[in-house]
């Protein structure tokens, strides 16, 4: 037989016994849908605590410290760099090193007028930084010698001096949220550091002396990258070992690096590089280690959710399979004449598998259609009922936190799905189908 | 000539053909060792009261069942030796059946009840319902082509049958009972149609029947009481009767 003619067949058979059918579909339809809802819900689960994660910091950055206790042969070098460079997922890397002195102060503006007495100032490698997923707010990673690249809140940490003390800093803490427990808008700080050149004065064993520097660019908070990316300065590490130089004054030594820090490709690989780096002997440290725990969690609730719903999905199968063995023994006769007129015994098997199949796809064609809408309506109701939220509660973005989430694949596993509870349950029927002999059709009434 | 040929030739052959059904503990013998030849385009008549055979022999005959021992060929081919799929072919290219209560699918119009063995030949939808509406026409049904089985009477569903069973141009064509919930009026009719499509295109009529007035048709009638073969004889009334 064609397969259109199969096809055509099908549809006549299902059209033959509407509400049979009806029934049936309406049973995979109910199935599907809570399948798809209750993942869904399980998803935007997941996303909401992702997003939480990920304003925490960035969730792909490791850490990569000296081996804990004692001096081992694992050193933070440049030999370490270039090996971790290497490992596959890995995407950037950047040896960090702060500036260990006596004190650091930094000045800004005419006669010095703004002052921080404390500042952290590490030293990376600037070219990486964009790579290693530093997020700039403004301008760009420090390019040539005497730049800097400035945390975000850089500017909240200089008094003026001119001032009153206890009058005489932007406060960025207190009254940071309203009411409602949204963050409010900060005060603006007394300058931007883009427009001002900052005057850095280190005091050291061998005495004190400034440098001046200019600023490149602001890079946002993120506290996977080191507290610096929040108040303090970063700058290359070329910079940063000259500095360390002159500080020392004679006494030169090498000192090794404090910390590298690791950008993998994708969040999945992060375990893995994880496990690479300690089995070389380092320590390590990620945002891993707080999400793994969050998203077995996650999954868990995920999976309970989803098999509430398969639950039901089961029940409607159980329904197809009870309507094929109804319409084959309606029909035994009907098949009993087909194979005496000489249909393959795979085209009948075929045709009643189509029609299960045919059950469950119209099922979870009309199931993902309704959930997707229900879904739409649930996030309607969280993000508040109007017209300008409606695009939010489909796609979702930036700062949304939808309830549910209905990814595309999702739609799509839940018609395949369903299909294949269709064509499973009607397997059985259409083996009973197949078993039925040509005989059938000469018995009398 | 040709024909002649043709016609000295067996087109089926049943060789020592024993079947056996288990009733409870007990085993019944419904046919005893039959022996039976029927030539290309013969009109063979299997006669017989309820309970002689003559249904398990068609059955045999058709490869609806496997016999307990012996073998039928037809055309040569042991159909009773053949696997499902073999015989579905097998069924598709030689055979034609008309049954007693007609078997017209009831959700299929005329057309495409007449179209059916084409369409599990695979042949496309409007190649076969042209030869279907061509061959309804020819029963007298052209006013009847869209209609369903159960808007018609006993005697168009019939011929809708016959119409049926002729449509693949099959070497043998089985017929069970086919006027049996007729009347007499309409049998006449029914017999000569199958008759002549049998004529035209020289094919072989195996028609199973309990009524003497029918076995009037055949070429041959071959006579069974209790699962045996009493007489096999050339029917040479039937000549003067229906070559009209």
């Amino acid at each position: 037989m064609k397969r259109n003619d199969l096809m055509h067949m099908c549809l006549q058979n299902l059209l033959r016994r509407k509400s049979r059918t009806i029934l049936t579909v309406l049973g995979v339809f109910i199935g599907c849908c809570s399948i798809v809802i209750m993942v869904s819900l399980g998803i935007g689960m997941k996303e909401s605590q992702d997003k939480m994660l990920s304003e925490m910091g960035d969730l792909t950055i490791i850490t990569v410290n000296a081996p804990q206790g004692g001096r081992g042969k694992a050193k933070l070098d440049e030999a370490l760099v270039r090996r971790l460079k290497t490992i596959s997922g890995v995407e950037a890397v950047t040896p960090k090193q702060s500036l260990e002195v006596d004190s650091v102060r930094l000045m800004v503006g005419t006669g010095n007028r703004y002052l921080a007495e404390w500042s952290s100032v590490v030293g990376l490698d600037t070219q990486a930084m964009e790579q290693m997923g530093y997020q700039f707010l403004s301008g760009a990673p420090a390019a040539k010698s005497g730049d800097v690249v400035v945390g975000q809140y850089l500017a909240y940490n200089f008094k003026d001096t001119l001032r009153p003390e206890g009058m005489n800093m932007v406060d960025r803490w207190t009254n940071a949220w309203s009411e409602d427990g949204s963050e409010k808008e900060l005060p603006p700080p007394y300058f931007d550091p883009m427009q001002e050149k900052l005057t850095l004065e280190i005091s050291s064993e061998s005495g004190k002396f400034t440098v001046p520097l200019r600023v490149s660019g602001v890079v946002k908070e993120d506290y996977s990258k080191g507290s610096e990316t929040s108040e303090g300065i970063m700058m290359s590490l070329g910079d940063l070992r000259k500095l360390l130089d002159k500080a020392q004054g004679n006494k030169k030594k090498a000192v090794p690096y404090d910390s590298v820090l690791v950008k993998v490709g994708n969040i999945s690989q992060v375990a893995q590089v994880e496990e690479e780096i300690k089995a070389m002997g380092y320590s390590t440290e990620s945002m891993e280690s707080i999400r793994k725990p969050m998203e077995k969690e996650a999954r868990q609730k995920q999976m309970m959710l989803g098999g509430l719903g398969a639950i039901s999905l089961f029940v409607a199968a159980l329904g197809i399979t009870n309507t094929m063995i109804m319409s084959i023994s309606e029909r035994t006769r009907e098949i009993g004449i087909m194979k005496a007129l000489g249909c393959y015994v795979t085209d009948i098997r075929v045709m009643f598998l189509s029609e299960a199949g045919a059950i469950g796809l119209i099922g979870g064609v009309i199931g993902c259609i309704v959930s997707f809408i229900a879904s739409v309506v649930i996030n309607l109701v969280s993000l508040g009922p109007s017209v300008e939220n409606l695009l939010p509660a489909i796609l979702g973005g930036e700062g949304v936190s939808r309830v549910s989430v209905i990814p595309p694949w999702l739609l799509l596993f839940a018609v395949v799905f369903s299909v294949f509870i269709g064509l499973g349950s009607g397997y059985y029927p259409a083996n009973k189908a197949v078993q039925i002999p040509a005989l059938e059709a000469i018995k009398s009434e | 000539m040709q024909a002649s040929d043709l016609r000295s030739r067996p087109i089926i052959e049943v060789k020592n053909v024993r079947k056996e059904y288990p009733v409870g503990d007990e085993t019944v013998v419904a046919l005893k060792r039959i022996n039976l030849e029927v030539m290309r385009g013969e009109i063979c008549c299997i006669f017989g009261t309820s309970g002689s055979g003559k249904s398990t022999l068609l059955n045999q005959l058709a490869g609806m069942e496997k016999p307990t021992r012996g073998e039928v060929c037809i055309g040569g081919v042991p159909i009773s030796r053949l696997t499902e799929n073999q015989l579905a072919s097998f069924r598709q290219k030689h055979l034609g059946f008309v049954f007693q209560s007609y078997n017209l699918l009831p959700n299929l119009t005329a057309t495409e009840n007449v179209a059916m063995p084409l369409l599990f030949r695979g042949v496309p939808r409007q190649q076969r319902e042209a030869a279907a509406r061509k061959l309804l026409t020819r029963v007298g049904l052209s006013h009847r082509l869209d209609h369903f089985p159960k808007q018609m009477s006993g005697g168009q569903q019939q011929r809708a049958g016959i119409a049926r069973a002729f449509i693949a141009r099959p070497d043998v064509v089985f017929a069970d009972e086919p006027t049996g919930n007729l009347d007499s009026k309409t049998t006449v009719e029914i017999m000569e149609m199958i008759c002549s499509f049998a004529r035209d295109y020289h094919q072989t009529i195996i028609l199973v029947t309990h009524d003497p007035e029918m076995a009037s048709y055949a070429d041959r009638i071959v006579t069974l009481i209790d699962g045996e073969i009493v007489s096999n004889q050339v029917n040479n009334k039937e000549r003067t009767h229906h070559e009209i």
